[in-house]
């Protein structure tokens, strides 16, 4: 049967509104990248960046494959896309490493070694950026197979970080004026994302926001304010739509983020006890957790799909009454998870998330 | 000033991460006839506990432990001459780099200035360092143990496949796994001695194999 995208679409949007009554049951919200696409669709990552059509097709292919309910273009957020948007602008093309089955990357640190580079760092035009245009190309003919409305993602401190390197860290005791001045390089980008994407594709419904500085690993919460949230404020101000935090880390400031931005819904694997986010949910009855426990690194890697499958009740059973909960592996799923326990999330889902949930 | 006055300000201004004053500090410690096993166990590796500690009470973070560690390393470049003259052996020899297809350093680089700074023979082999790599020094420089970096989900599946060719080349140094992806599971998964969430306890689970074997600098 094909998948009903339209579906999908009206059960996350439900789901993420609270209104379990016309929800049929929790939604899956899969992150996957460039390595589970080519996985899936049997492309390397330069055959599917050169055509729209060949992306569109691995990234439709891939989320029915997984029976997702969100589908998206995953190049189109601050990590490795802008990574070559800033290098393509700044010509440092020699910066960037391709791989066959995975994500490019940048050499951390490359592009603005000193200061004289951050000065002269040129902000990207993403209507020249290759990536950027195949990417919009492929997220409307997404777009337009699916009816799924595309979403994409923006960040400061992943770009700040993958631009500067661990000199950024330095710059926070040593210089930190001039790392603010990176980070407003960064955020006058990110609105030029912002105005490419809606002028090609379409306003977006909601904008993924890599906050990956909130982290404790990373650097204190004041700093995290000082250097990503005073400007994903000022993104919020200019964009005027719904945001999802996302955070991979260990330690994410998910609870002291929403005290001082307001976030539609946090998307995070950590901490991995669940009553953390049972706090999350009383203290933040608004906003929708994407996630909670899941992680890709954990059961998903070393599990069975009925560890997978046990960790999805639980979560259900924790934090989908009342809705606000969409069910989501994180982070990306990687090539050696299983694809038993890949499986086992929808399975999962339809055994156990079916609202009225029947499960205590 | 007295001795002990020397090596408190020598902590202190390493915990403060003042790379020019730690290096001035320990040139003038070892100027006043000061040995420099006691600037090295009394000053140094007093101010890499310290430092520690801040981090574990969370009023230090990775921004402050680099730029301590650059001010450790700084210290400990004093000192080297003086303890290659004494035919000083290091502590121990450390194999790090981050995983092939991994550009993230942050995490290695710490640990490497971490340990560097408190004598270590360190071989830091960068960024994106395929297993081969990793196999052909350990079989030239044979460490006491390797560590390998990643940050990115995909990394583990990068871990195990250098795990694997680093068992079959019968190399026997301990291995441990560090980053943001790595968690215990994983570590038994694919056949890691050790895993560490964060540089911090890289260094401190790094330390503690090496005095569990006869050596080390705690």
């Amino acid at each position: 049967m094909p998948h009903d995208w339209v579906k999908s679409a009206l059960r996350l949007m439900n789901a993420m509104a609270g209104k379990t009554k016309k929800v049929d049951r929790v939604p899956y919200f899969a992150l996957i990248n460039e390595q589970m696409l080519c996985r899936v669709a049997g492309v390397t990552v330069k055959e599917m960046l050169s055509s729209p059509e060949i992306y569109a097709k691995a990234v439709i292919g891939s989320y029915e494959f997984l029976e997702a309910d969100t589908i998206q273009i995953p190049t189109s957020y601050a990590g490795p896309g802008e990574a070559l948007a800033f290098a393509e602008s700044n010509d440092k093309l020699d910066t960037i490493r391709w791989y066959d089955y995975k994500p490019l990357s940048i050499i951390q640190g490359a592009v603005c070694k000193n200061e004289e580079d951050i000065d002269k760092l040129e902000i990207p035009d993403h209507s020249k950026s290759s990536i950027w245009k195949v990417s919009t190309e492929a997220a409307n003919i997404v777009n337009e197979k699916t009816k799924f409305p595309q979403m994409f993602g923006l960040g400061i401190w992943s770009v700040v970080q993958e631009l500067r390197g661990v000199q950024a860290f330095k710059d926070m005791r040593k210089n930190p004026e001039l790392l603010l001045k990176l980070c407003e390089k960064v955020y006058e980008s990110q609105l030029d994302v912002f105005k490419f994407w809606t002028e090609k594709v379409g306003f977006s419904p909601m904008i993924m926001l890599t906050g990956y500085s909130f982290n404790k690993h990373m650097m204190s919460f004041d700093d995290a304010m000082k250097f990503e949230g005073q400007f994903i404020k000022r993104l919020q101000e200019k964009t005027k739509v719904p945001f999802i935090f996302h955070n991979c880390g260990t330690s994410p400031y998910f609870m002291e983020a929403c005290k001082e931005i307001e976030f539609a819904a946090v998307n995070g694997s950590h901490p991995l006890d669940l009553d953390y986010w049972i706090k999350f949910k009383e203290s933040y009855p608004n906003v929708t957790i994407m996630g909670a426990n899941i992680d890709v690194s954990r059961e998903m890697l070393t599990g069975t799909p009925q560890d997978v499958e046990e960790k999805v009740r639980d979560n259900i059973i924790a934090l989908a009454p009342g809705g606000r909960y969409v069910c989501s592996p994180v982070c990306c799923l990687p090539w050696g998870v299983p694809l038993g326990n890949i499986m086992a999330i929808p399975r999962a889902l339809e055994k156990y998330g079916q609202y009225p949930l029947k499960i205590q | 000033m007295s001795e002990k006055d020397n090596l408190t300000n020598l902590i202190n201004v390493i915990v403060d991460g003042d790379e020019i004053q730690a290096s001035s500090i320990a040139k003038k410690a070892l100027d006043s006839g000061l040995d420099y096993k006691a600037i090295l166990n009394e000053g140094i590796i007093k101010a890499c506990e310290e430092i520690g500690q801040l981090y574990e009470k969370e009023e230090y973070f990775l921004a402050d432990m680099l730029i301590s560690a650059d001010a450790l390393k700084a210290a400990m470049k004093v000192l080297k001459p003086a303890m290659e003259q004494a035919s000083e052996k290091s502590p121990g020899k450390i194999l790090i780099g981050t995983v092939e297809g991994d550009v993230h350093d942050i995490g290695k680089s710490l640990v490497t200035s971490l340990l560097q700074g408190q004598g270590y023979d360190v071989i830091d082999l960068g960024s994106e360092v395929p297993p081969e790599t990793f196999a052909q020094k350990a079989l030239e420089d044979n460490p006491d143990i390797i560590g390998l970096s990643g940050l990115l989900t995909v990394s583990i599946s990068k871990m195990r496949e250098t795990i694997a060719l680093l068992k079959e080349k019968r190399i026997d140094s301990k291995i441990i796994i560090g980053g943001g992806v790595v968690s215990k599971a994983a570590c038994v998964l694919i056949g890691a001695d050790d895993c560490a969430k964060d540089g911090w306890e890289g260094v401190k689970k790094i330390n503690r194999i090496i005095s569990s074997k006869g050596g080390g600098v705690v």
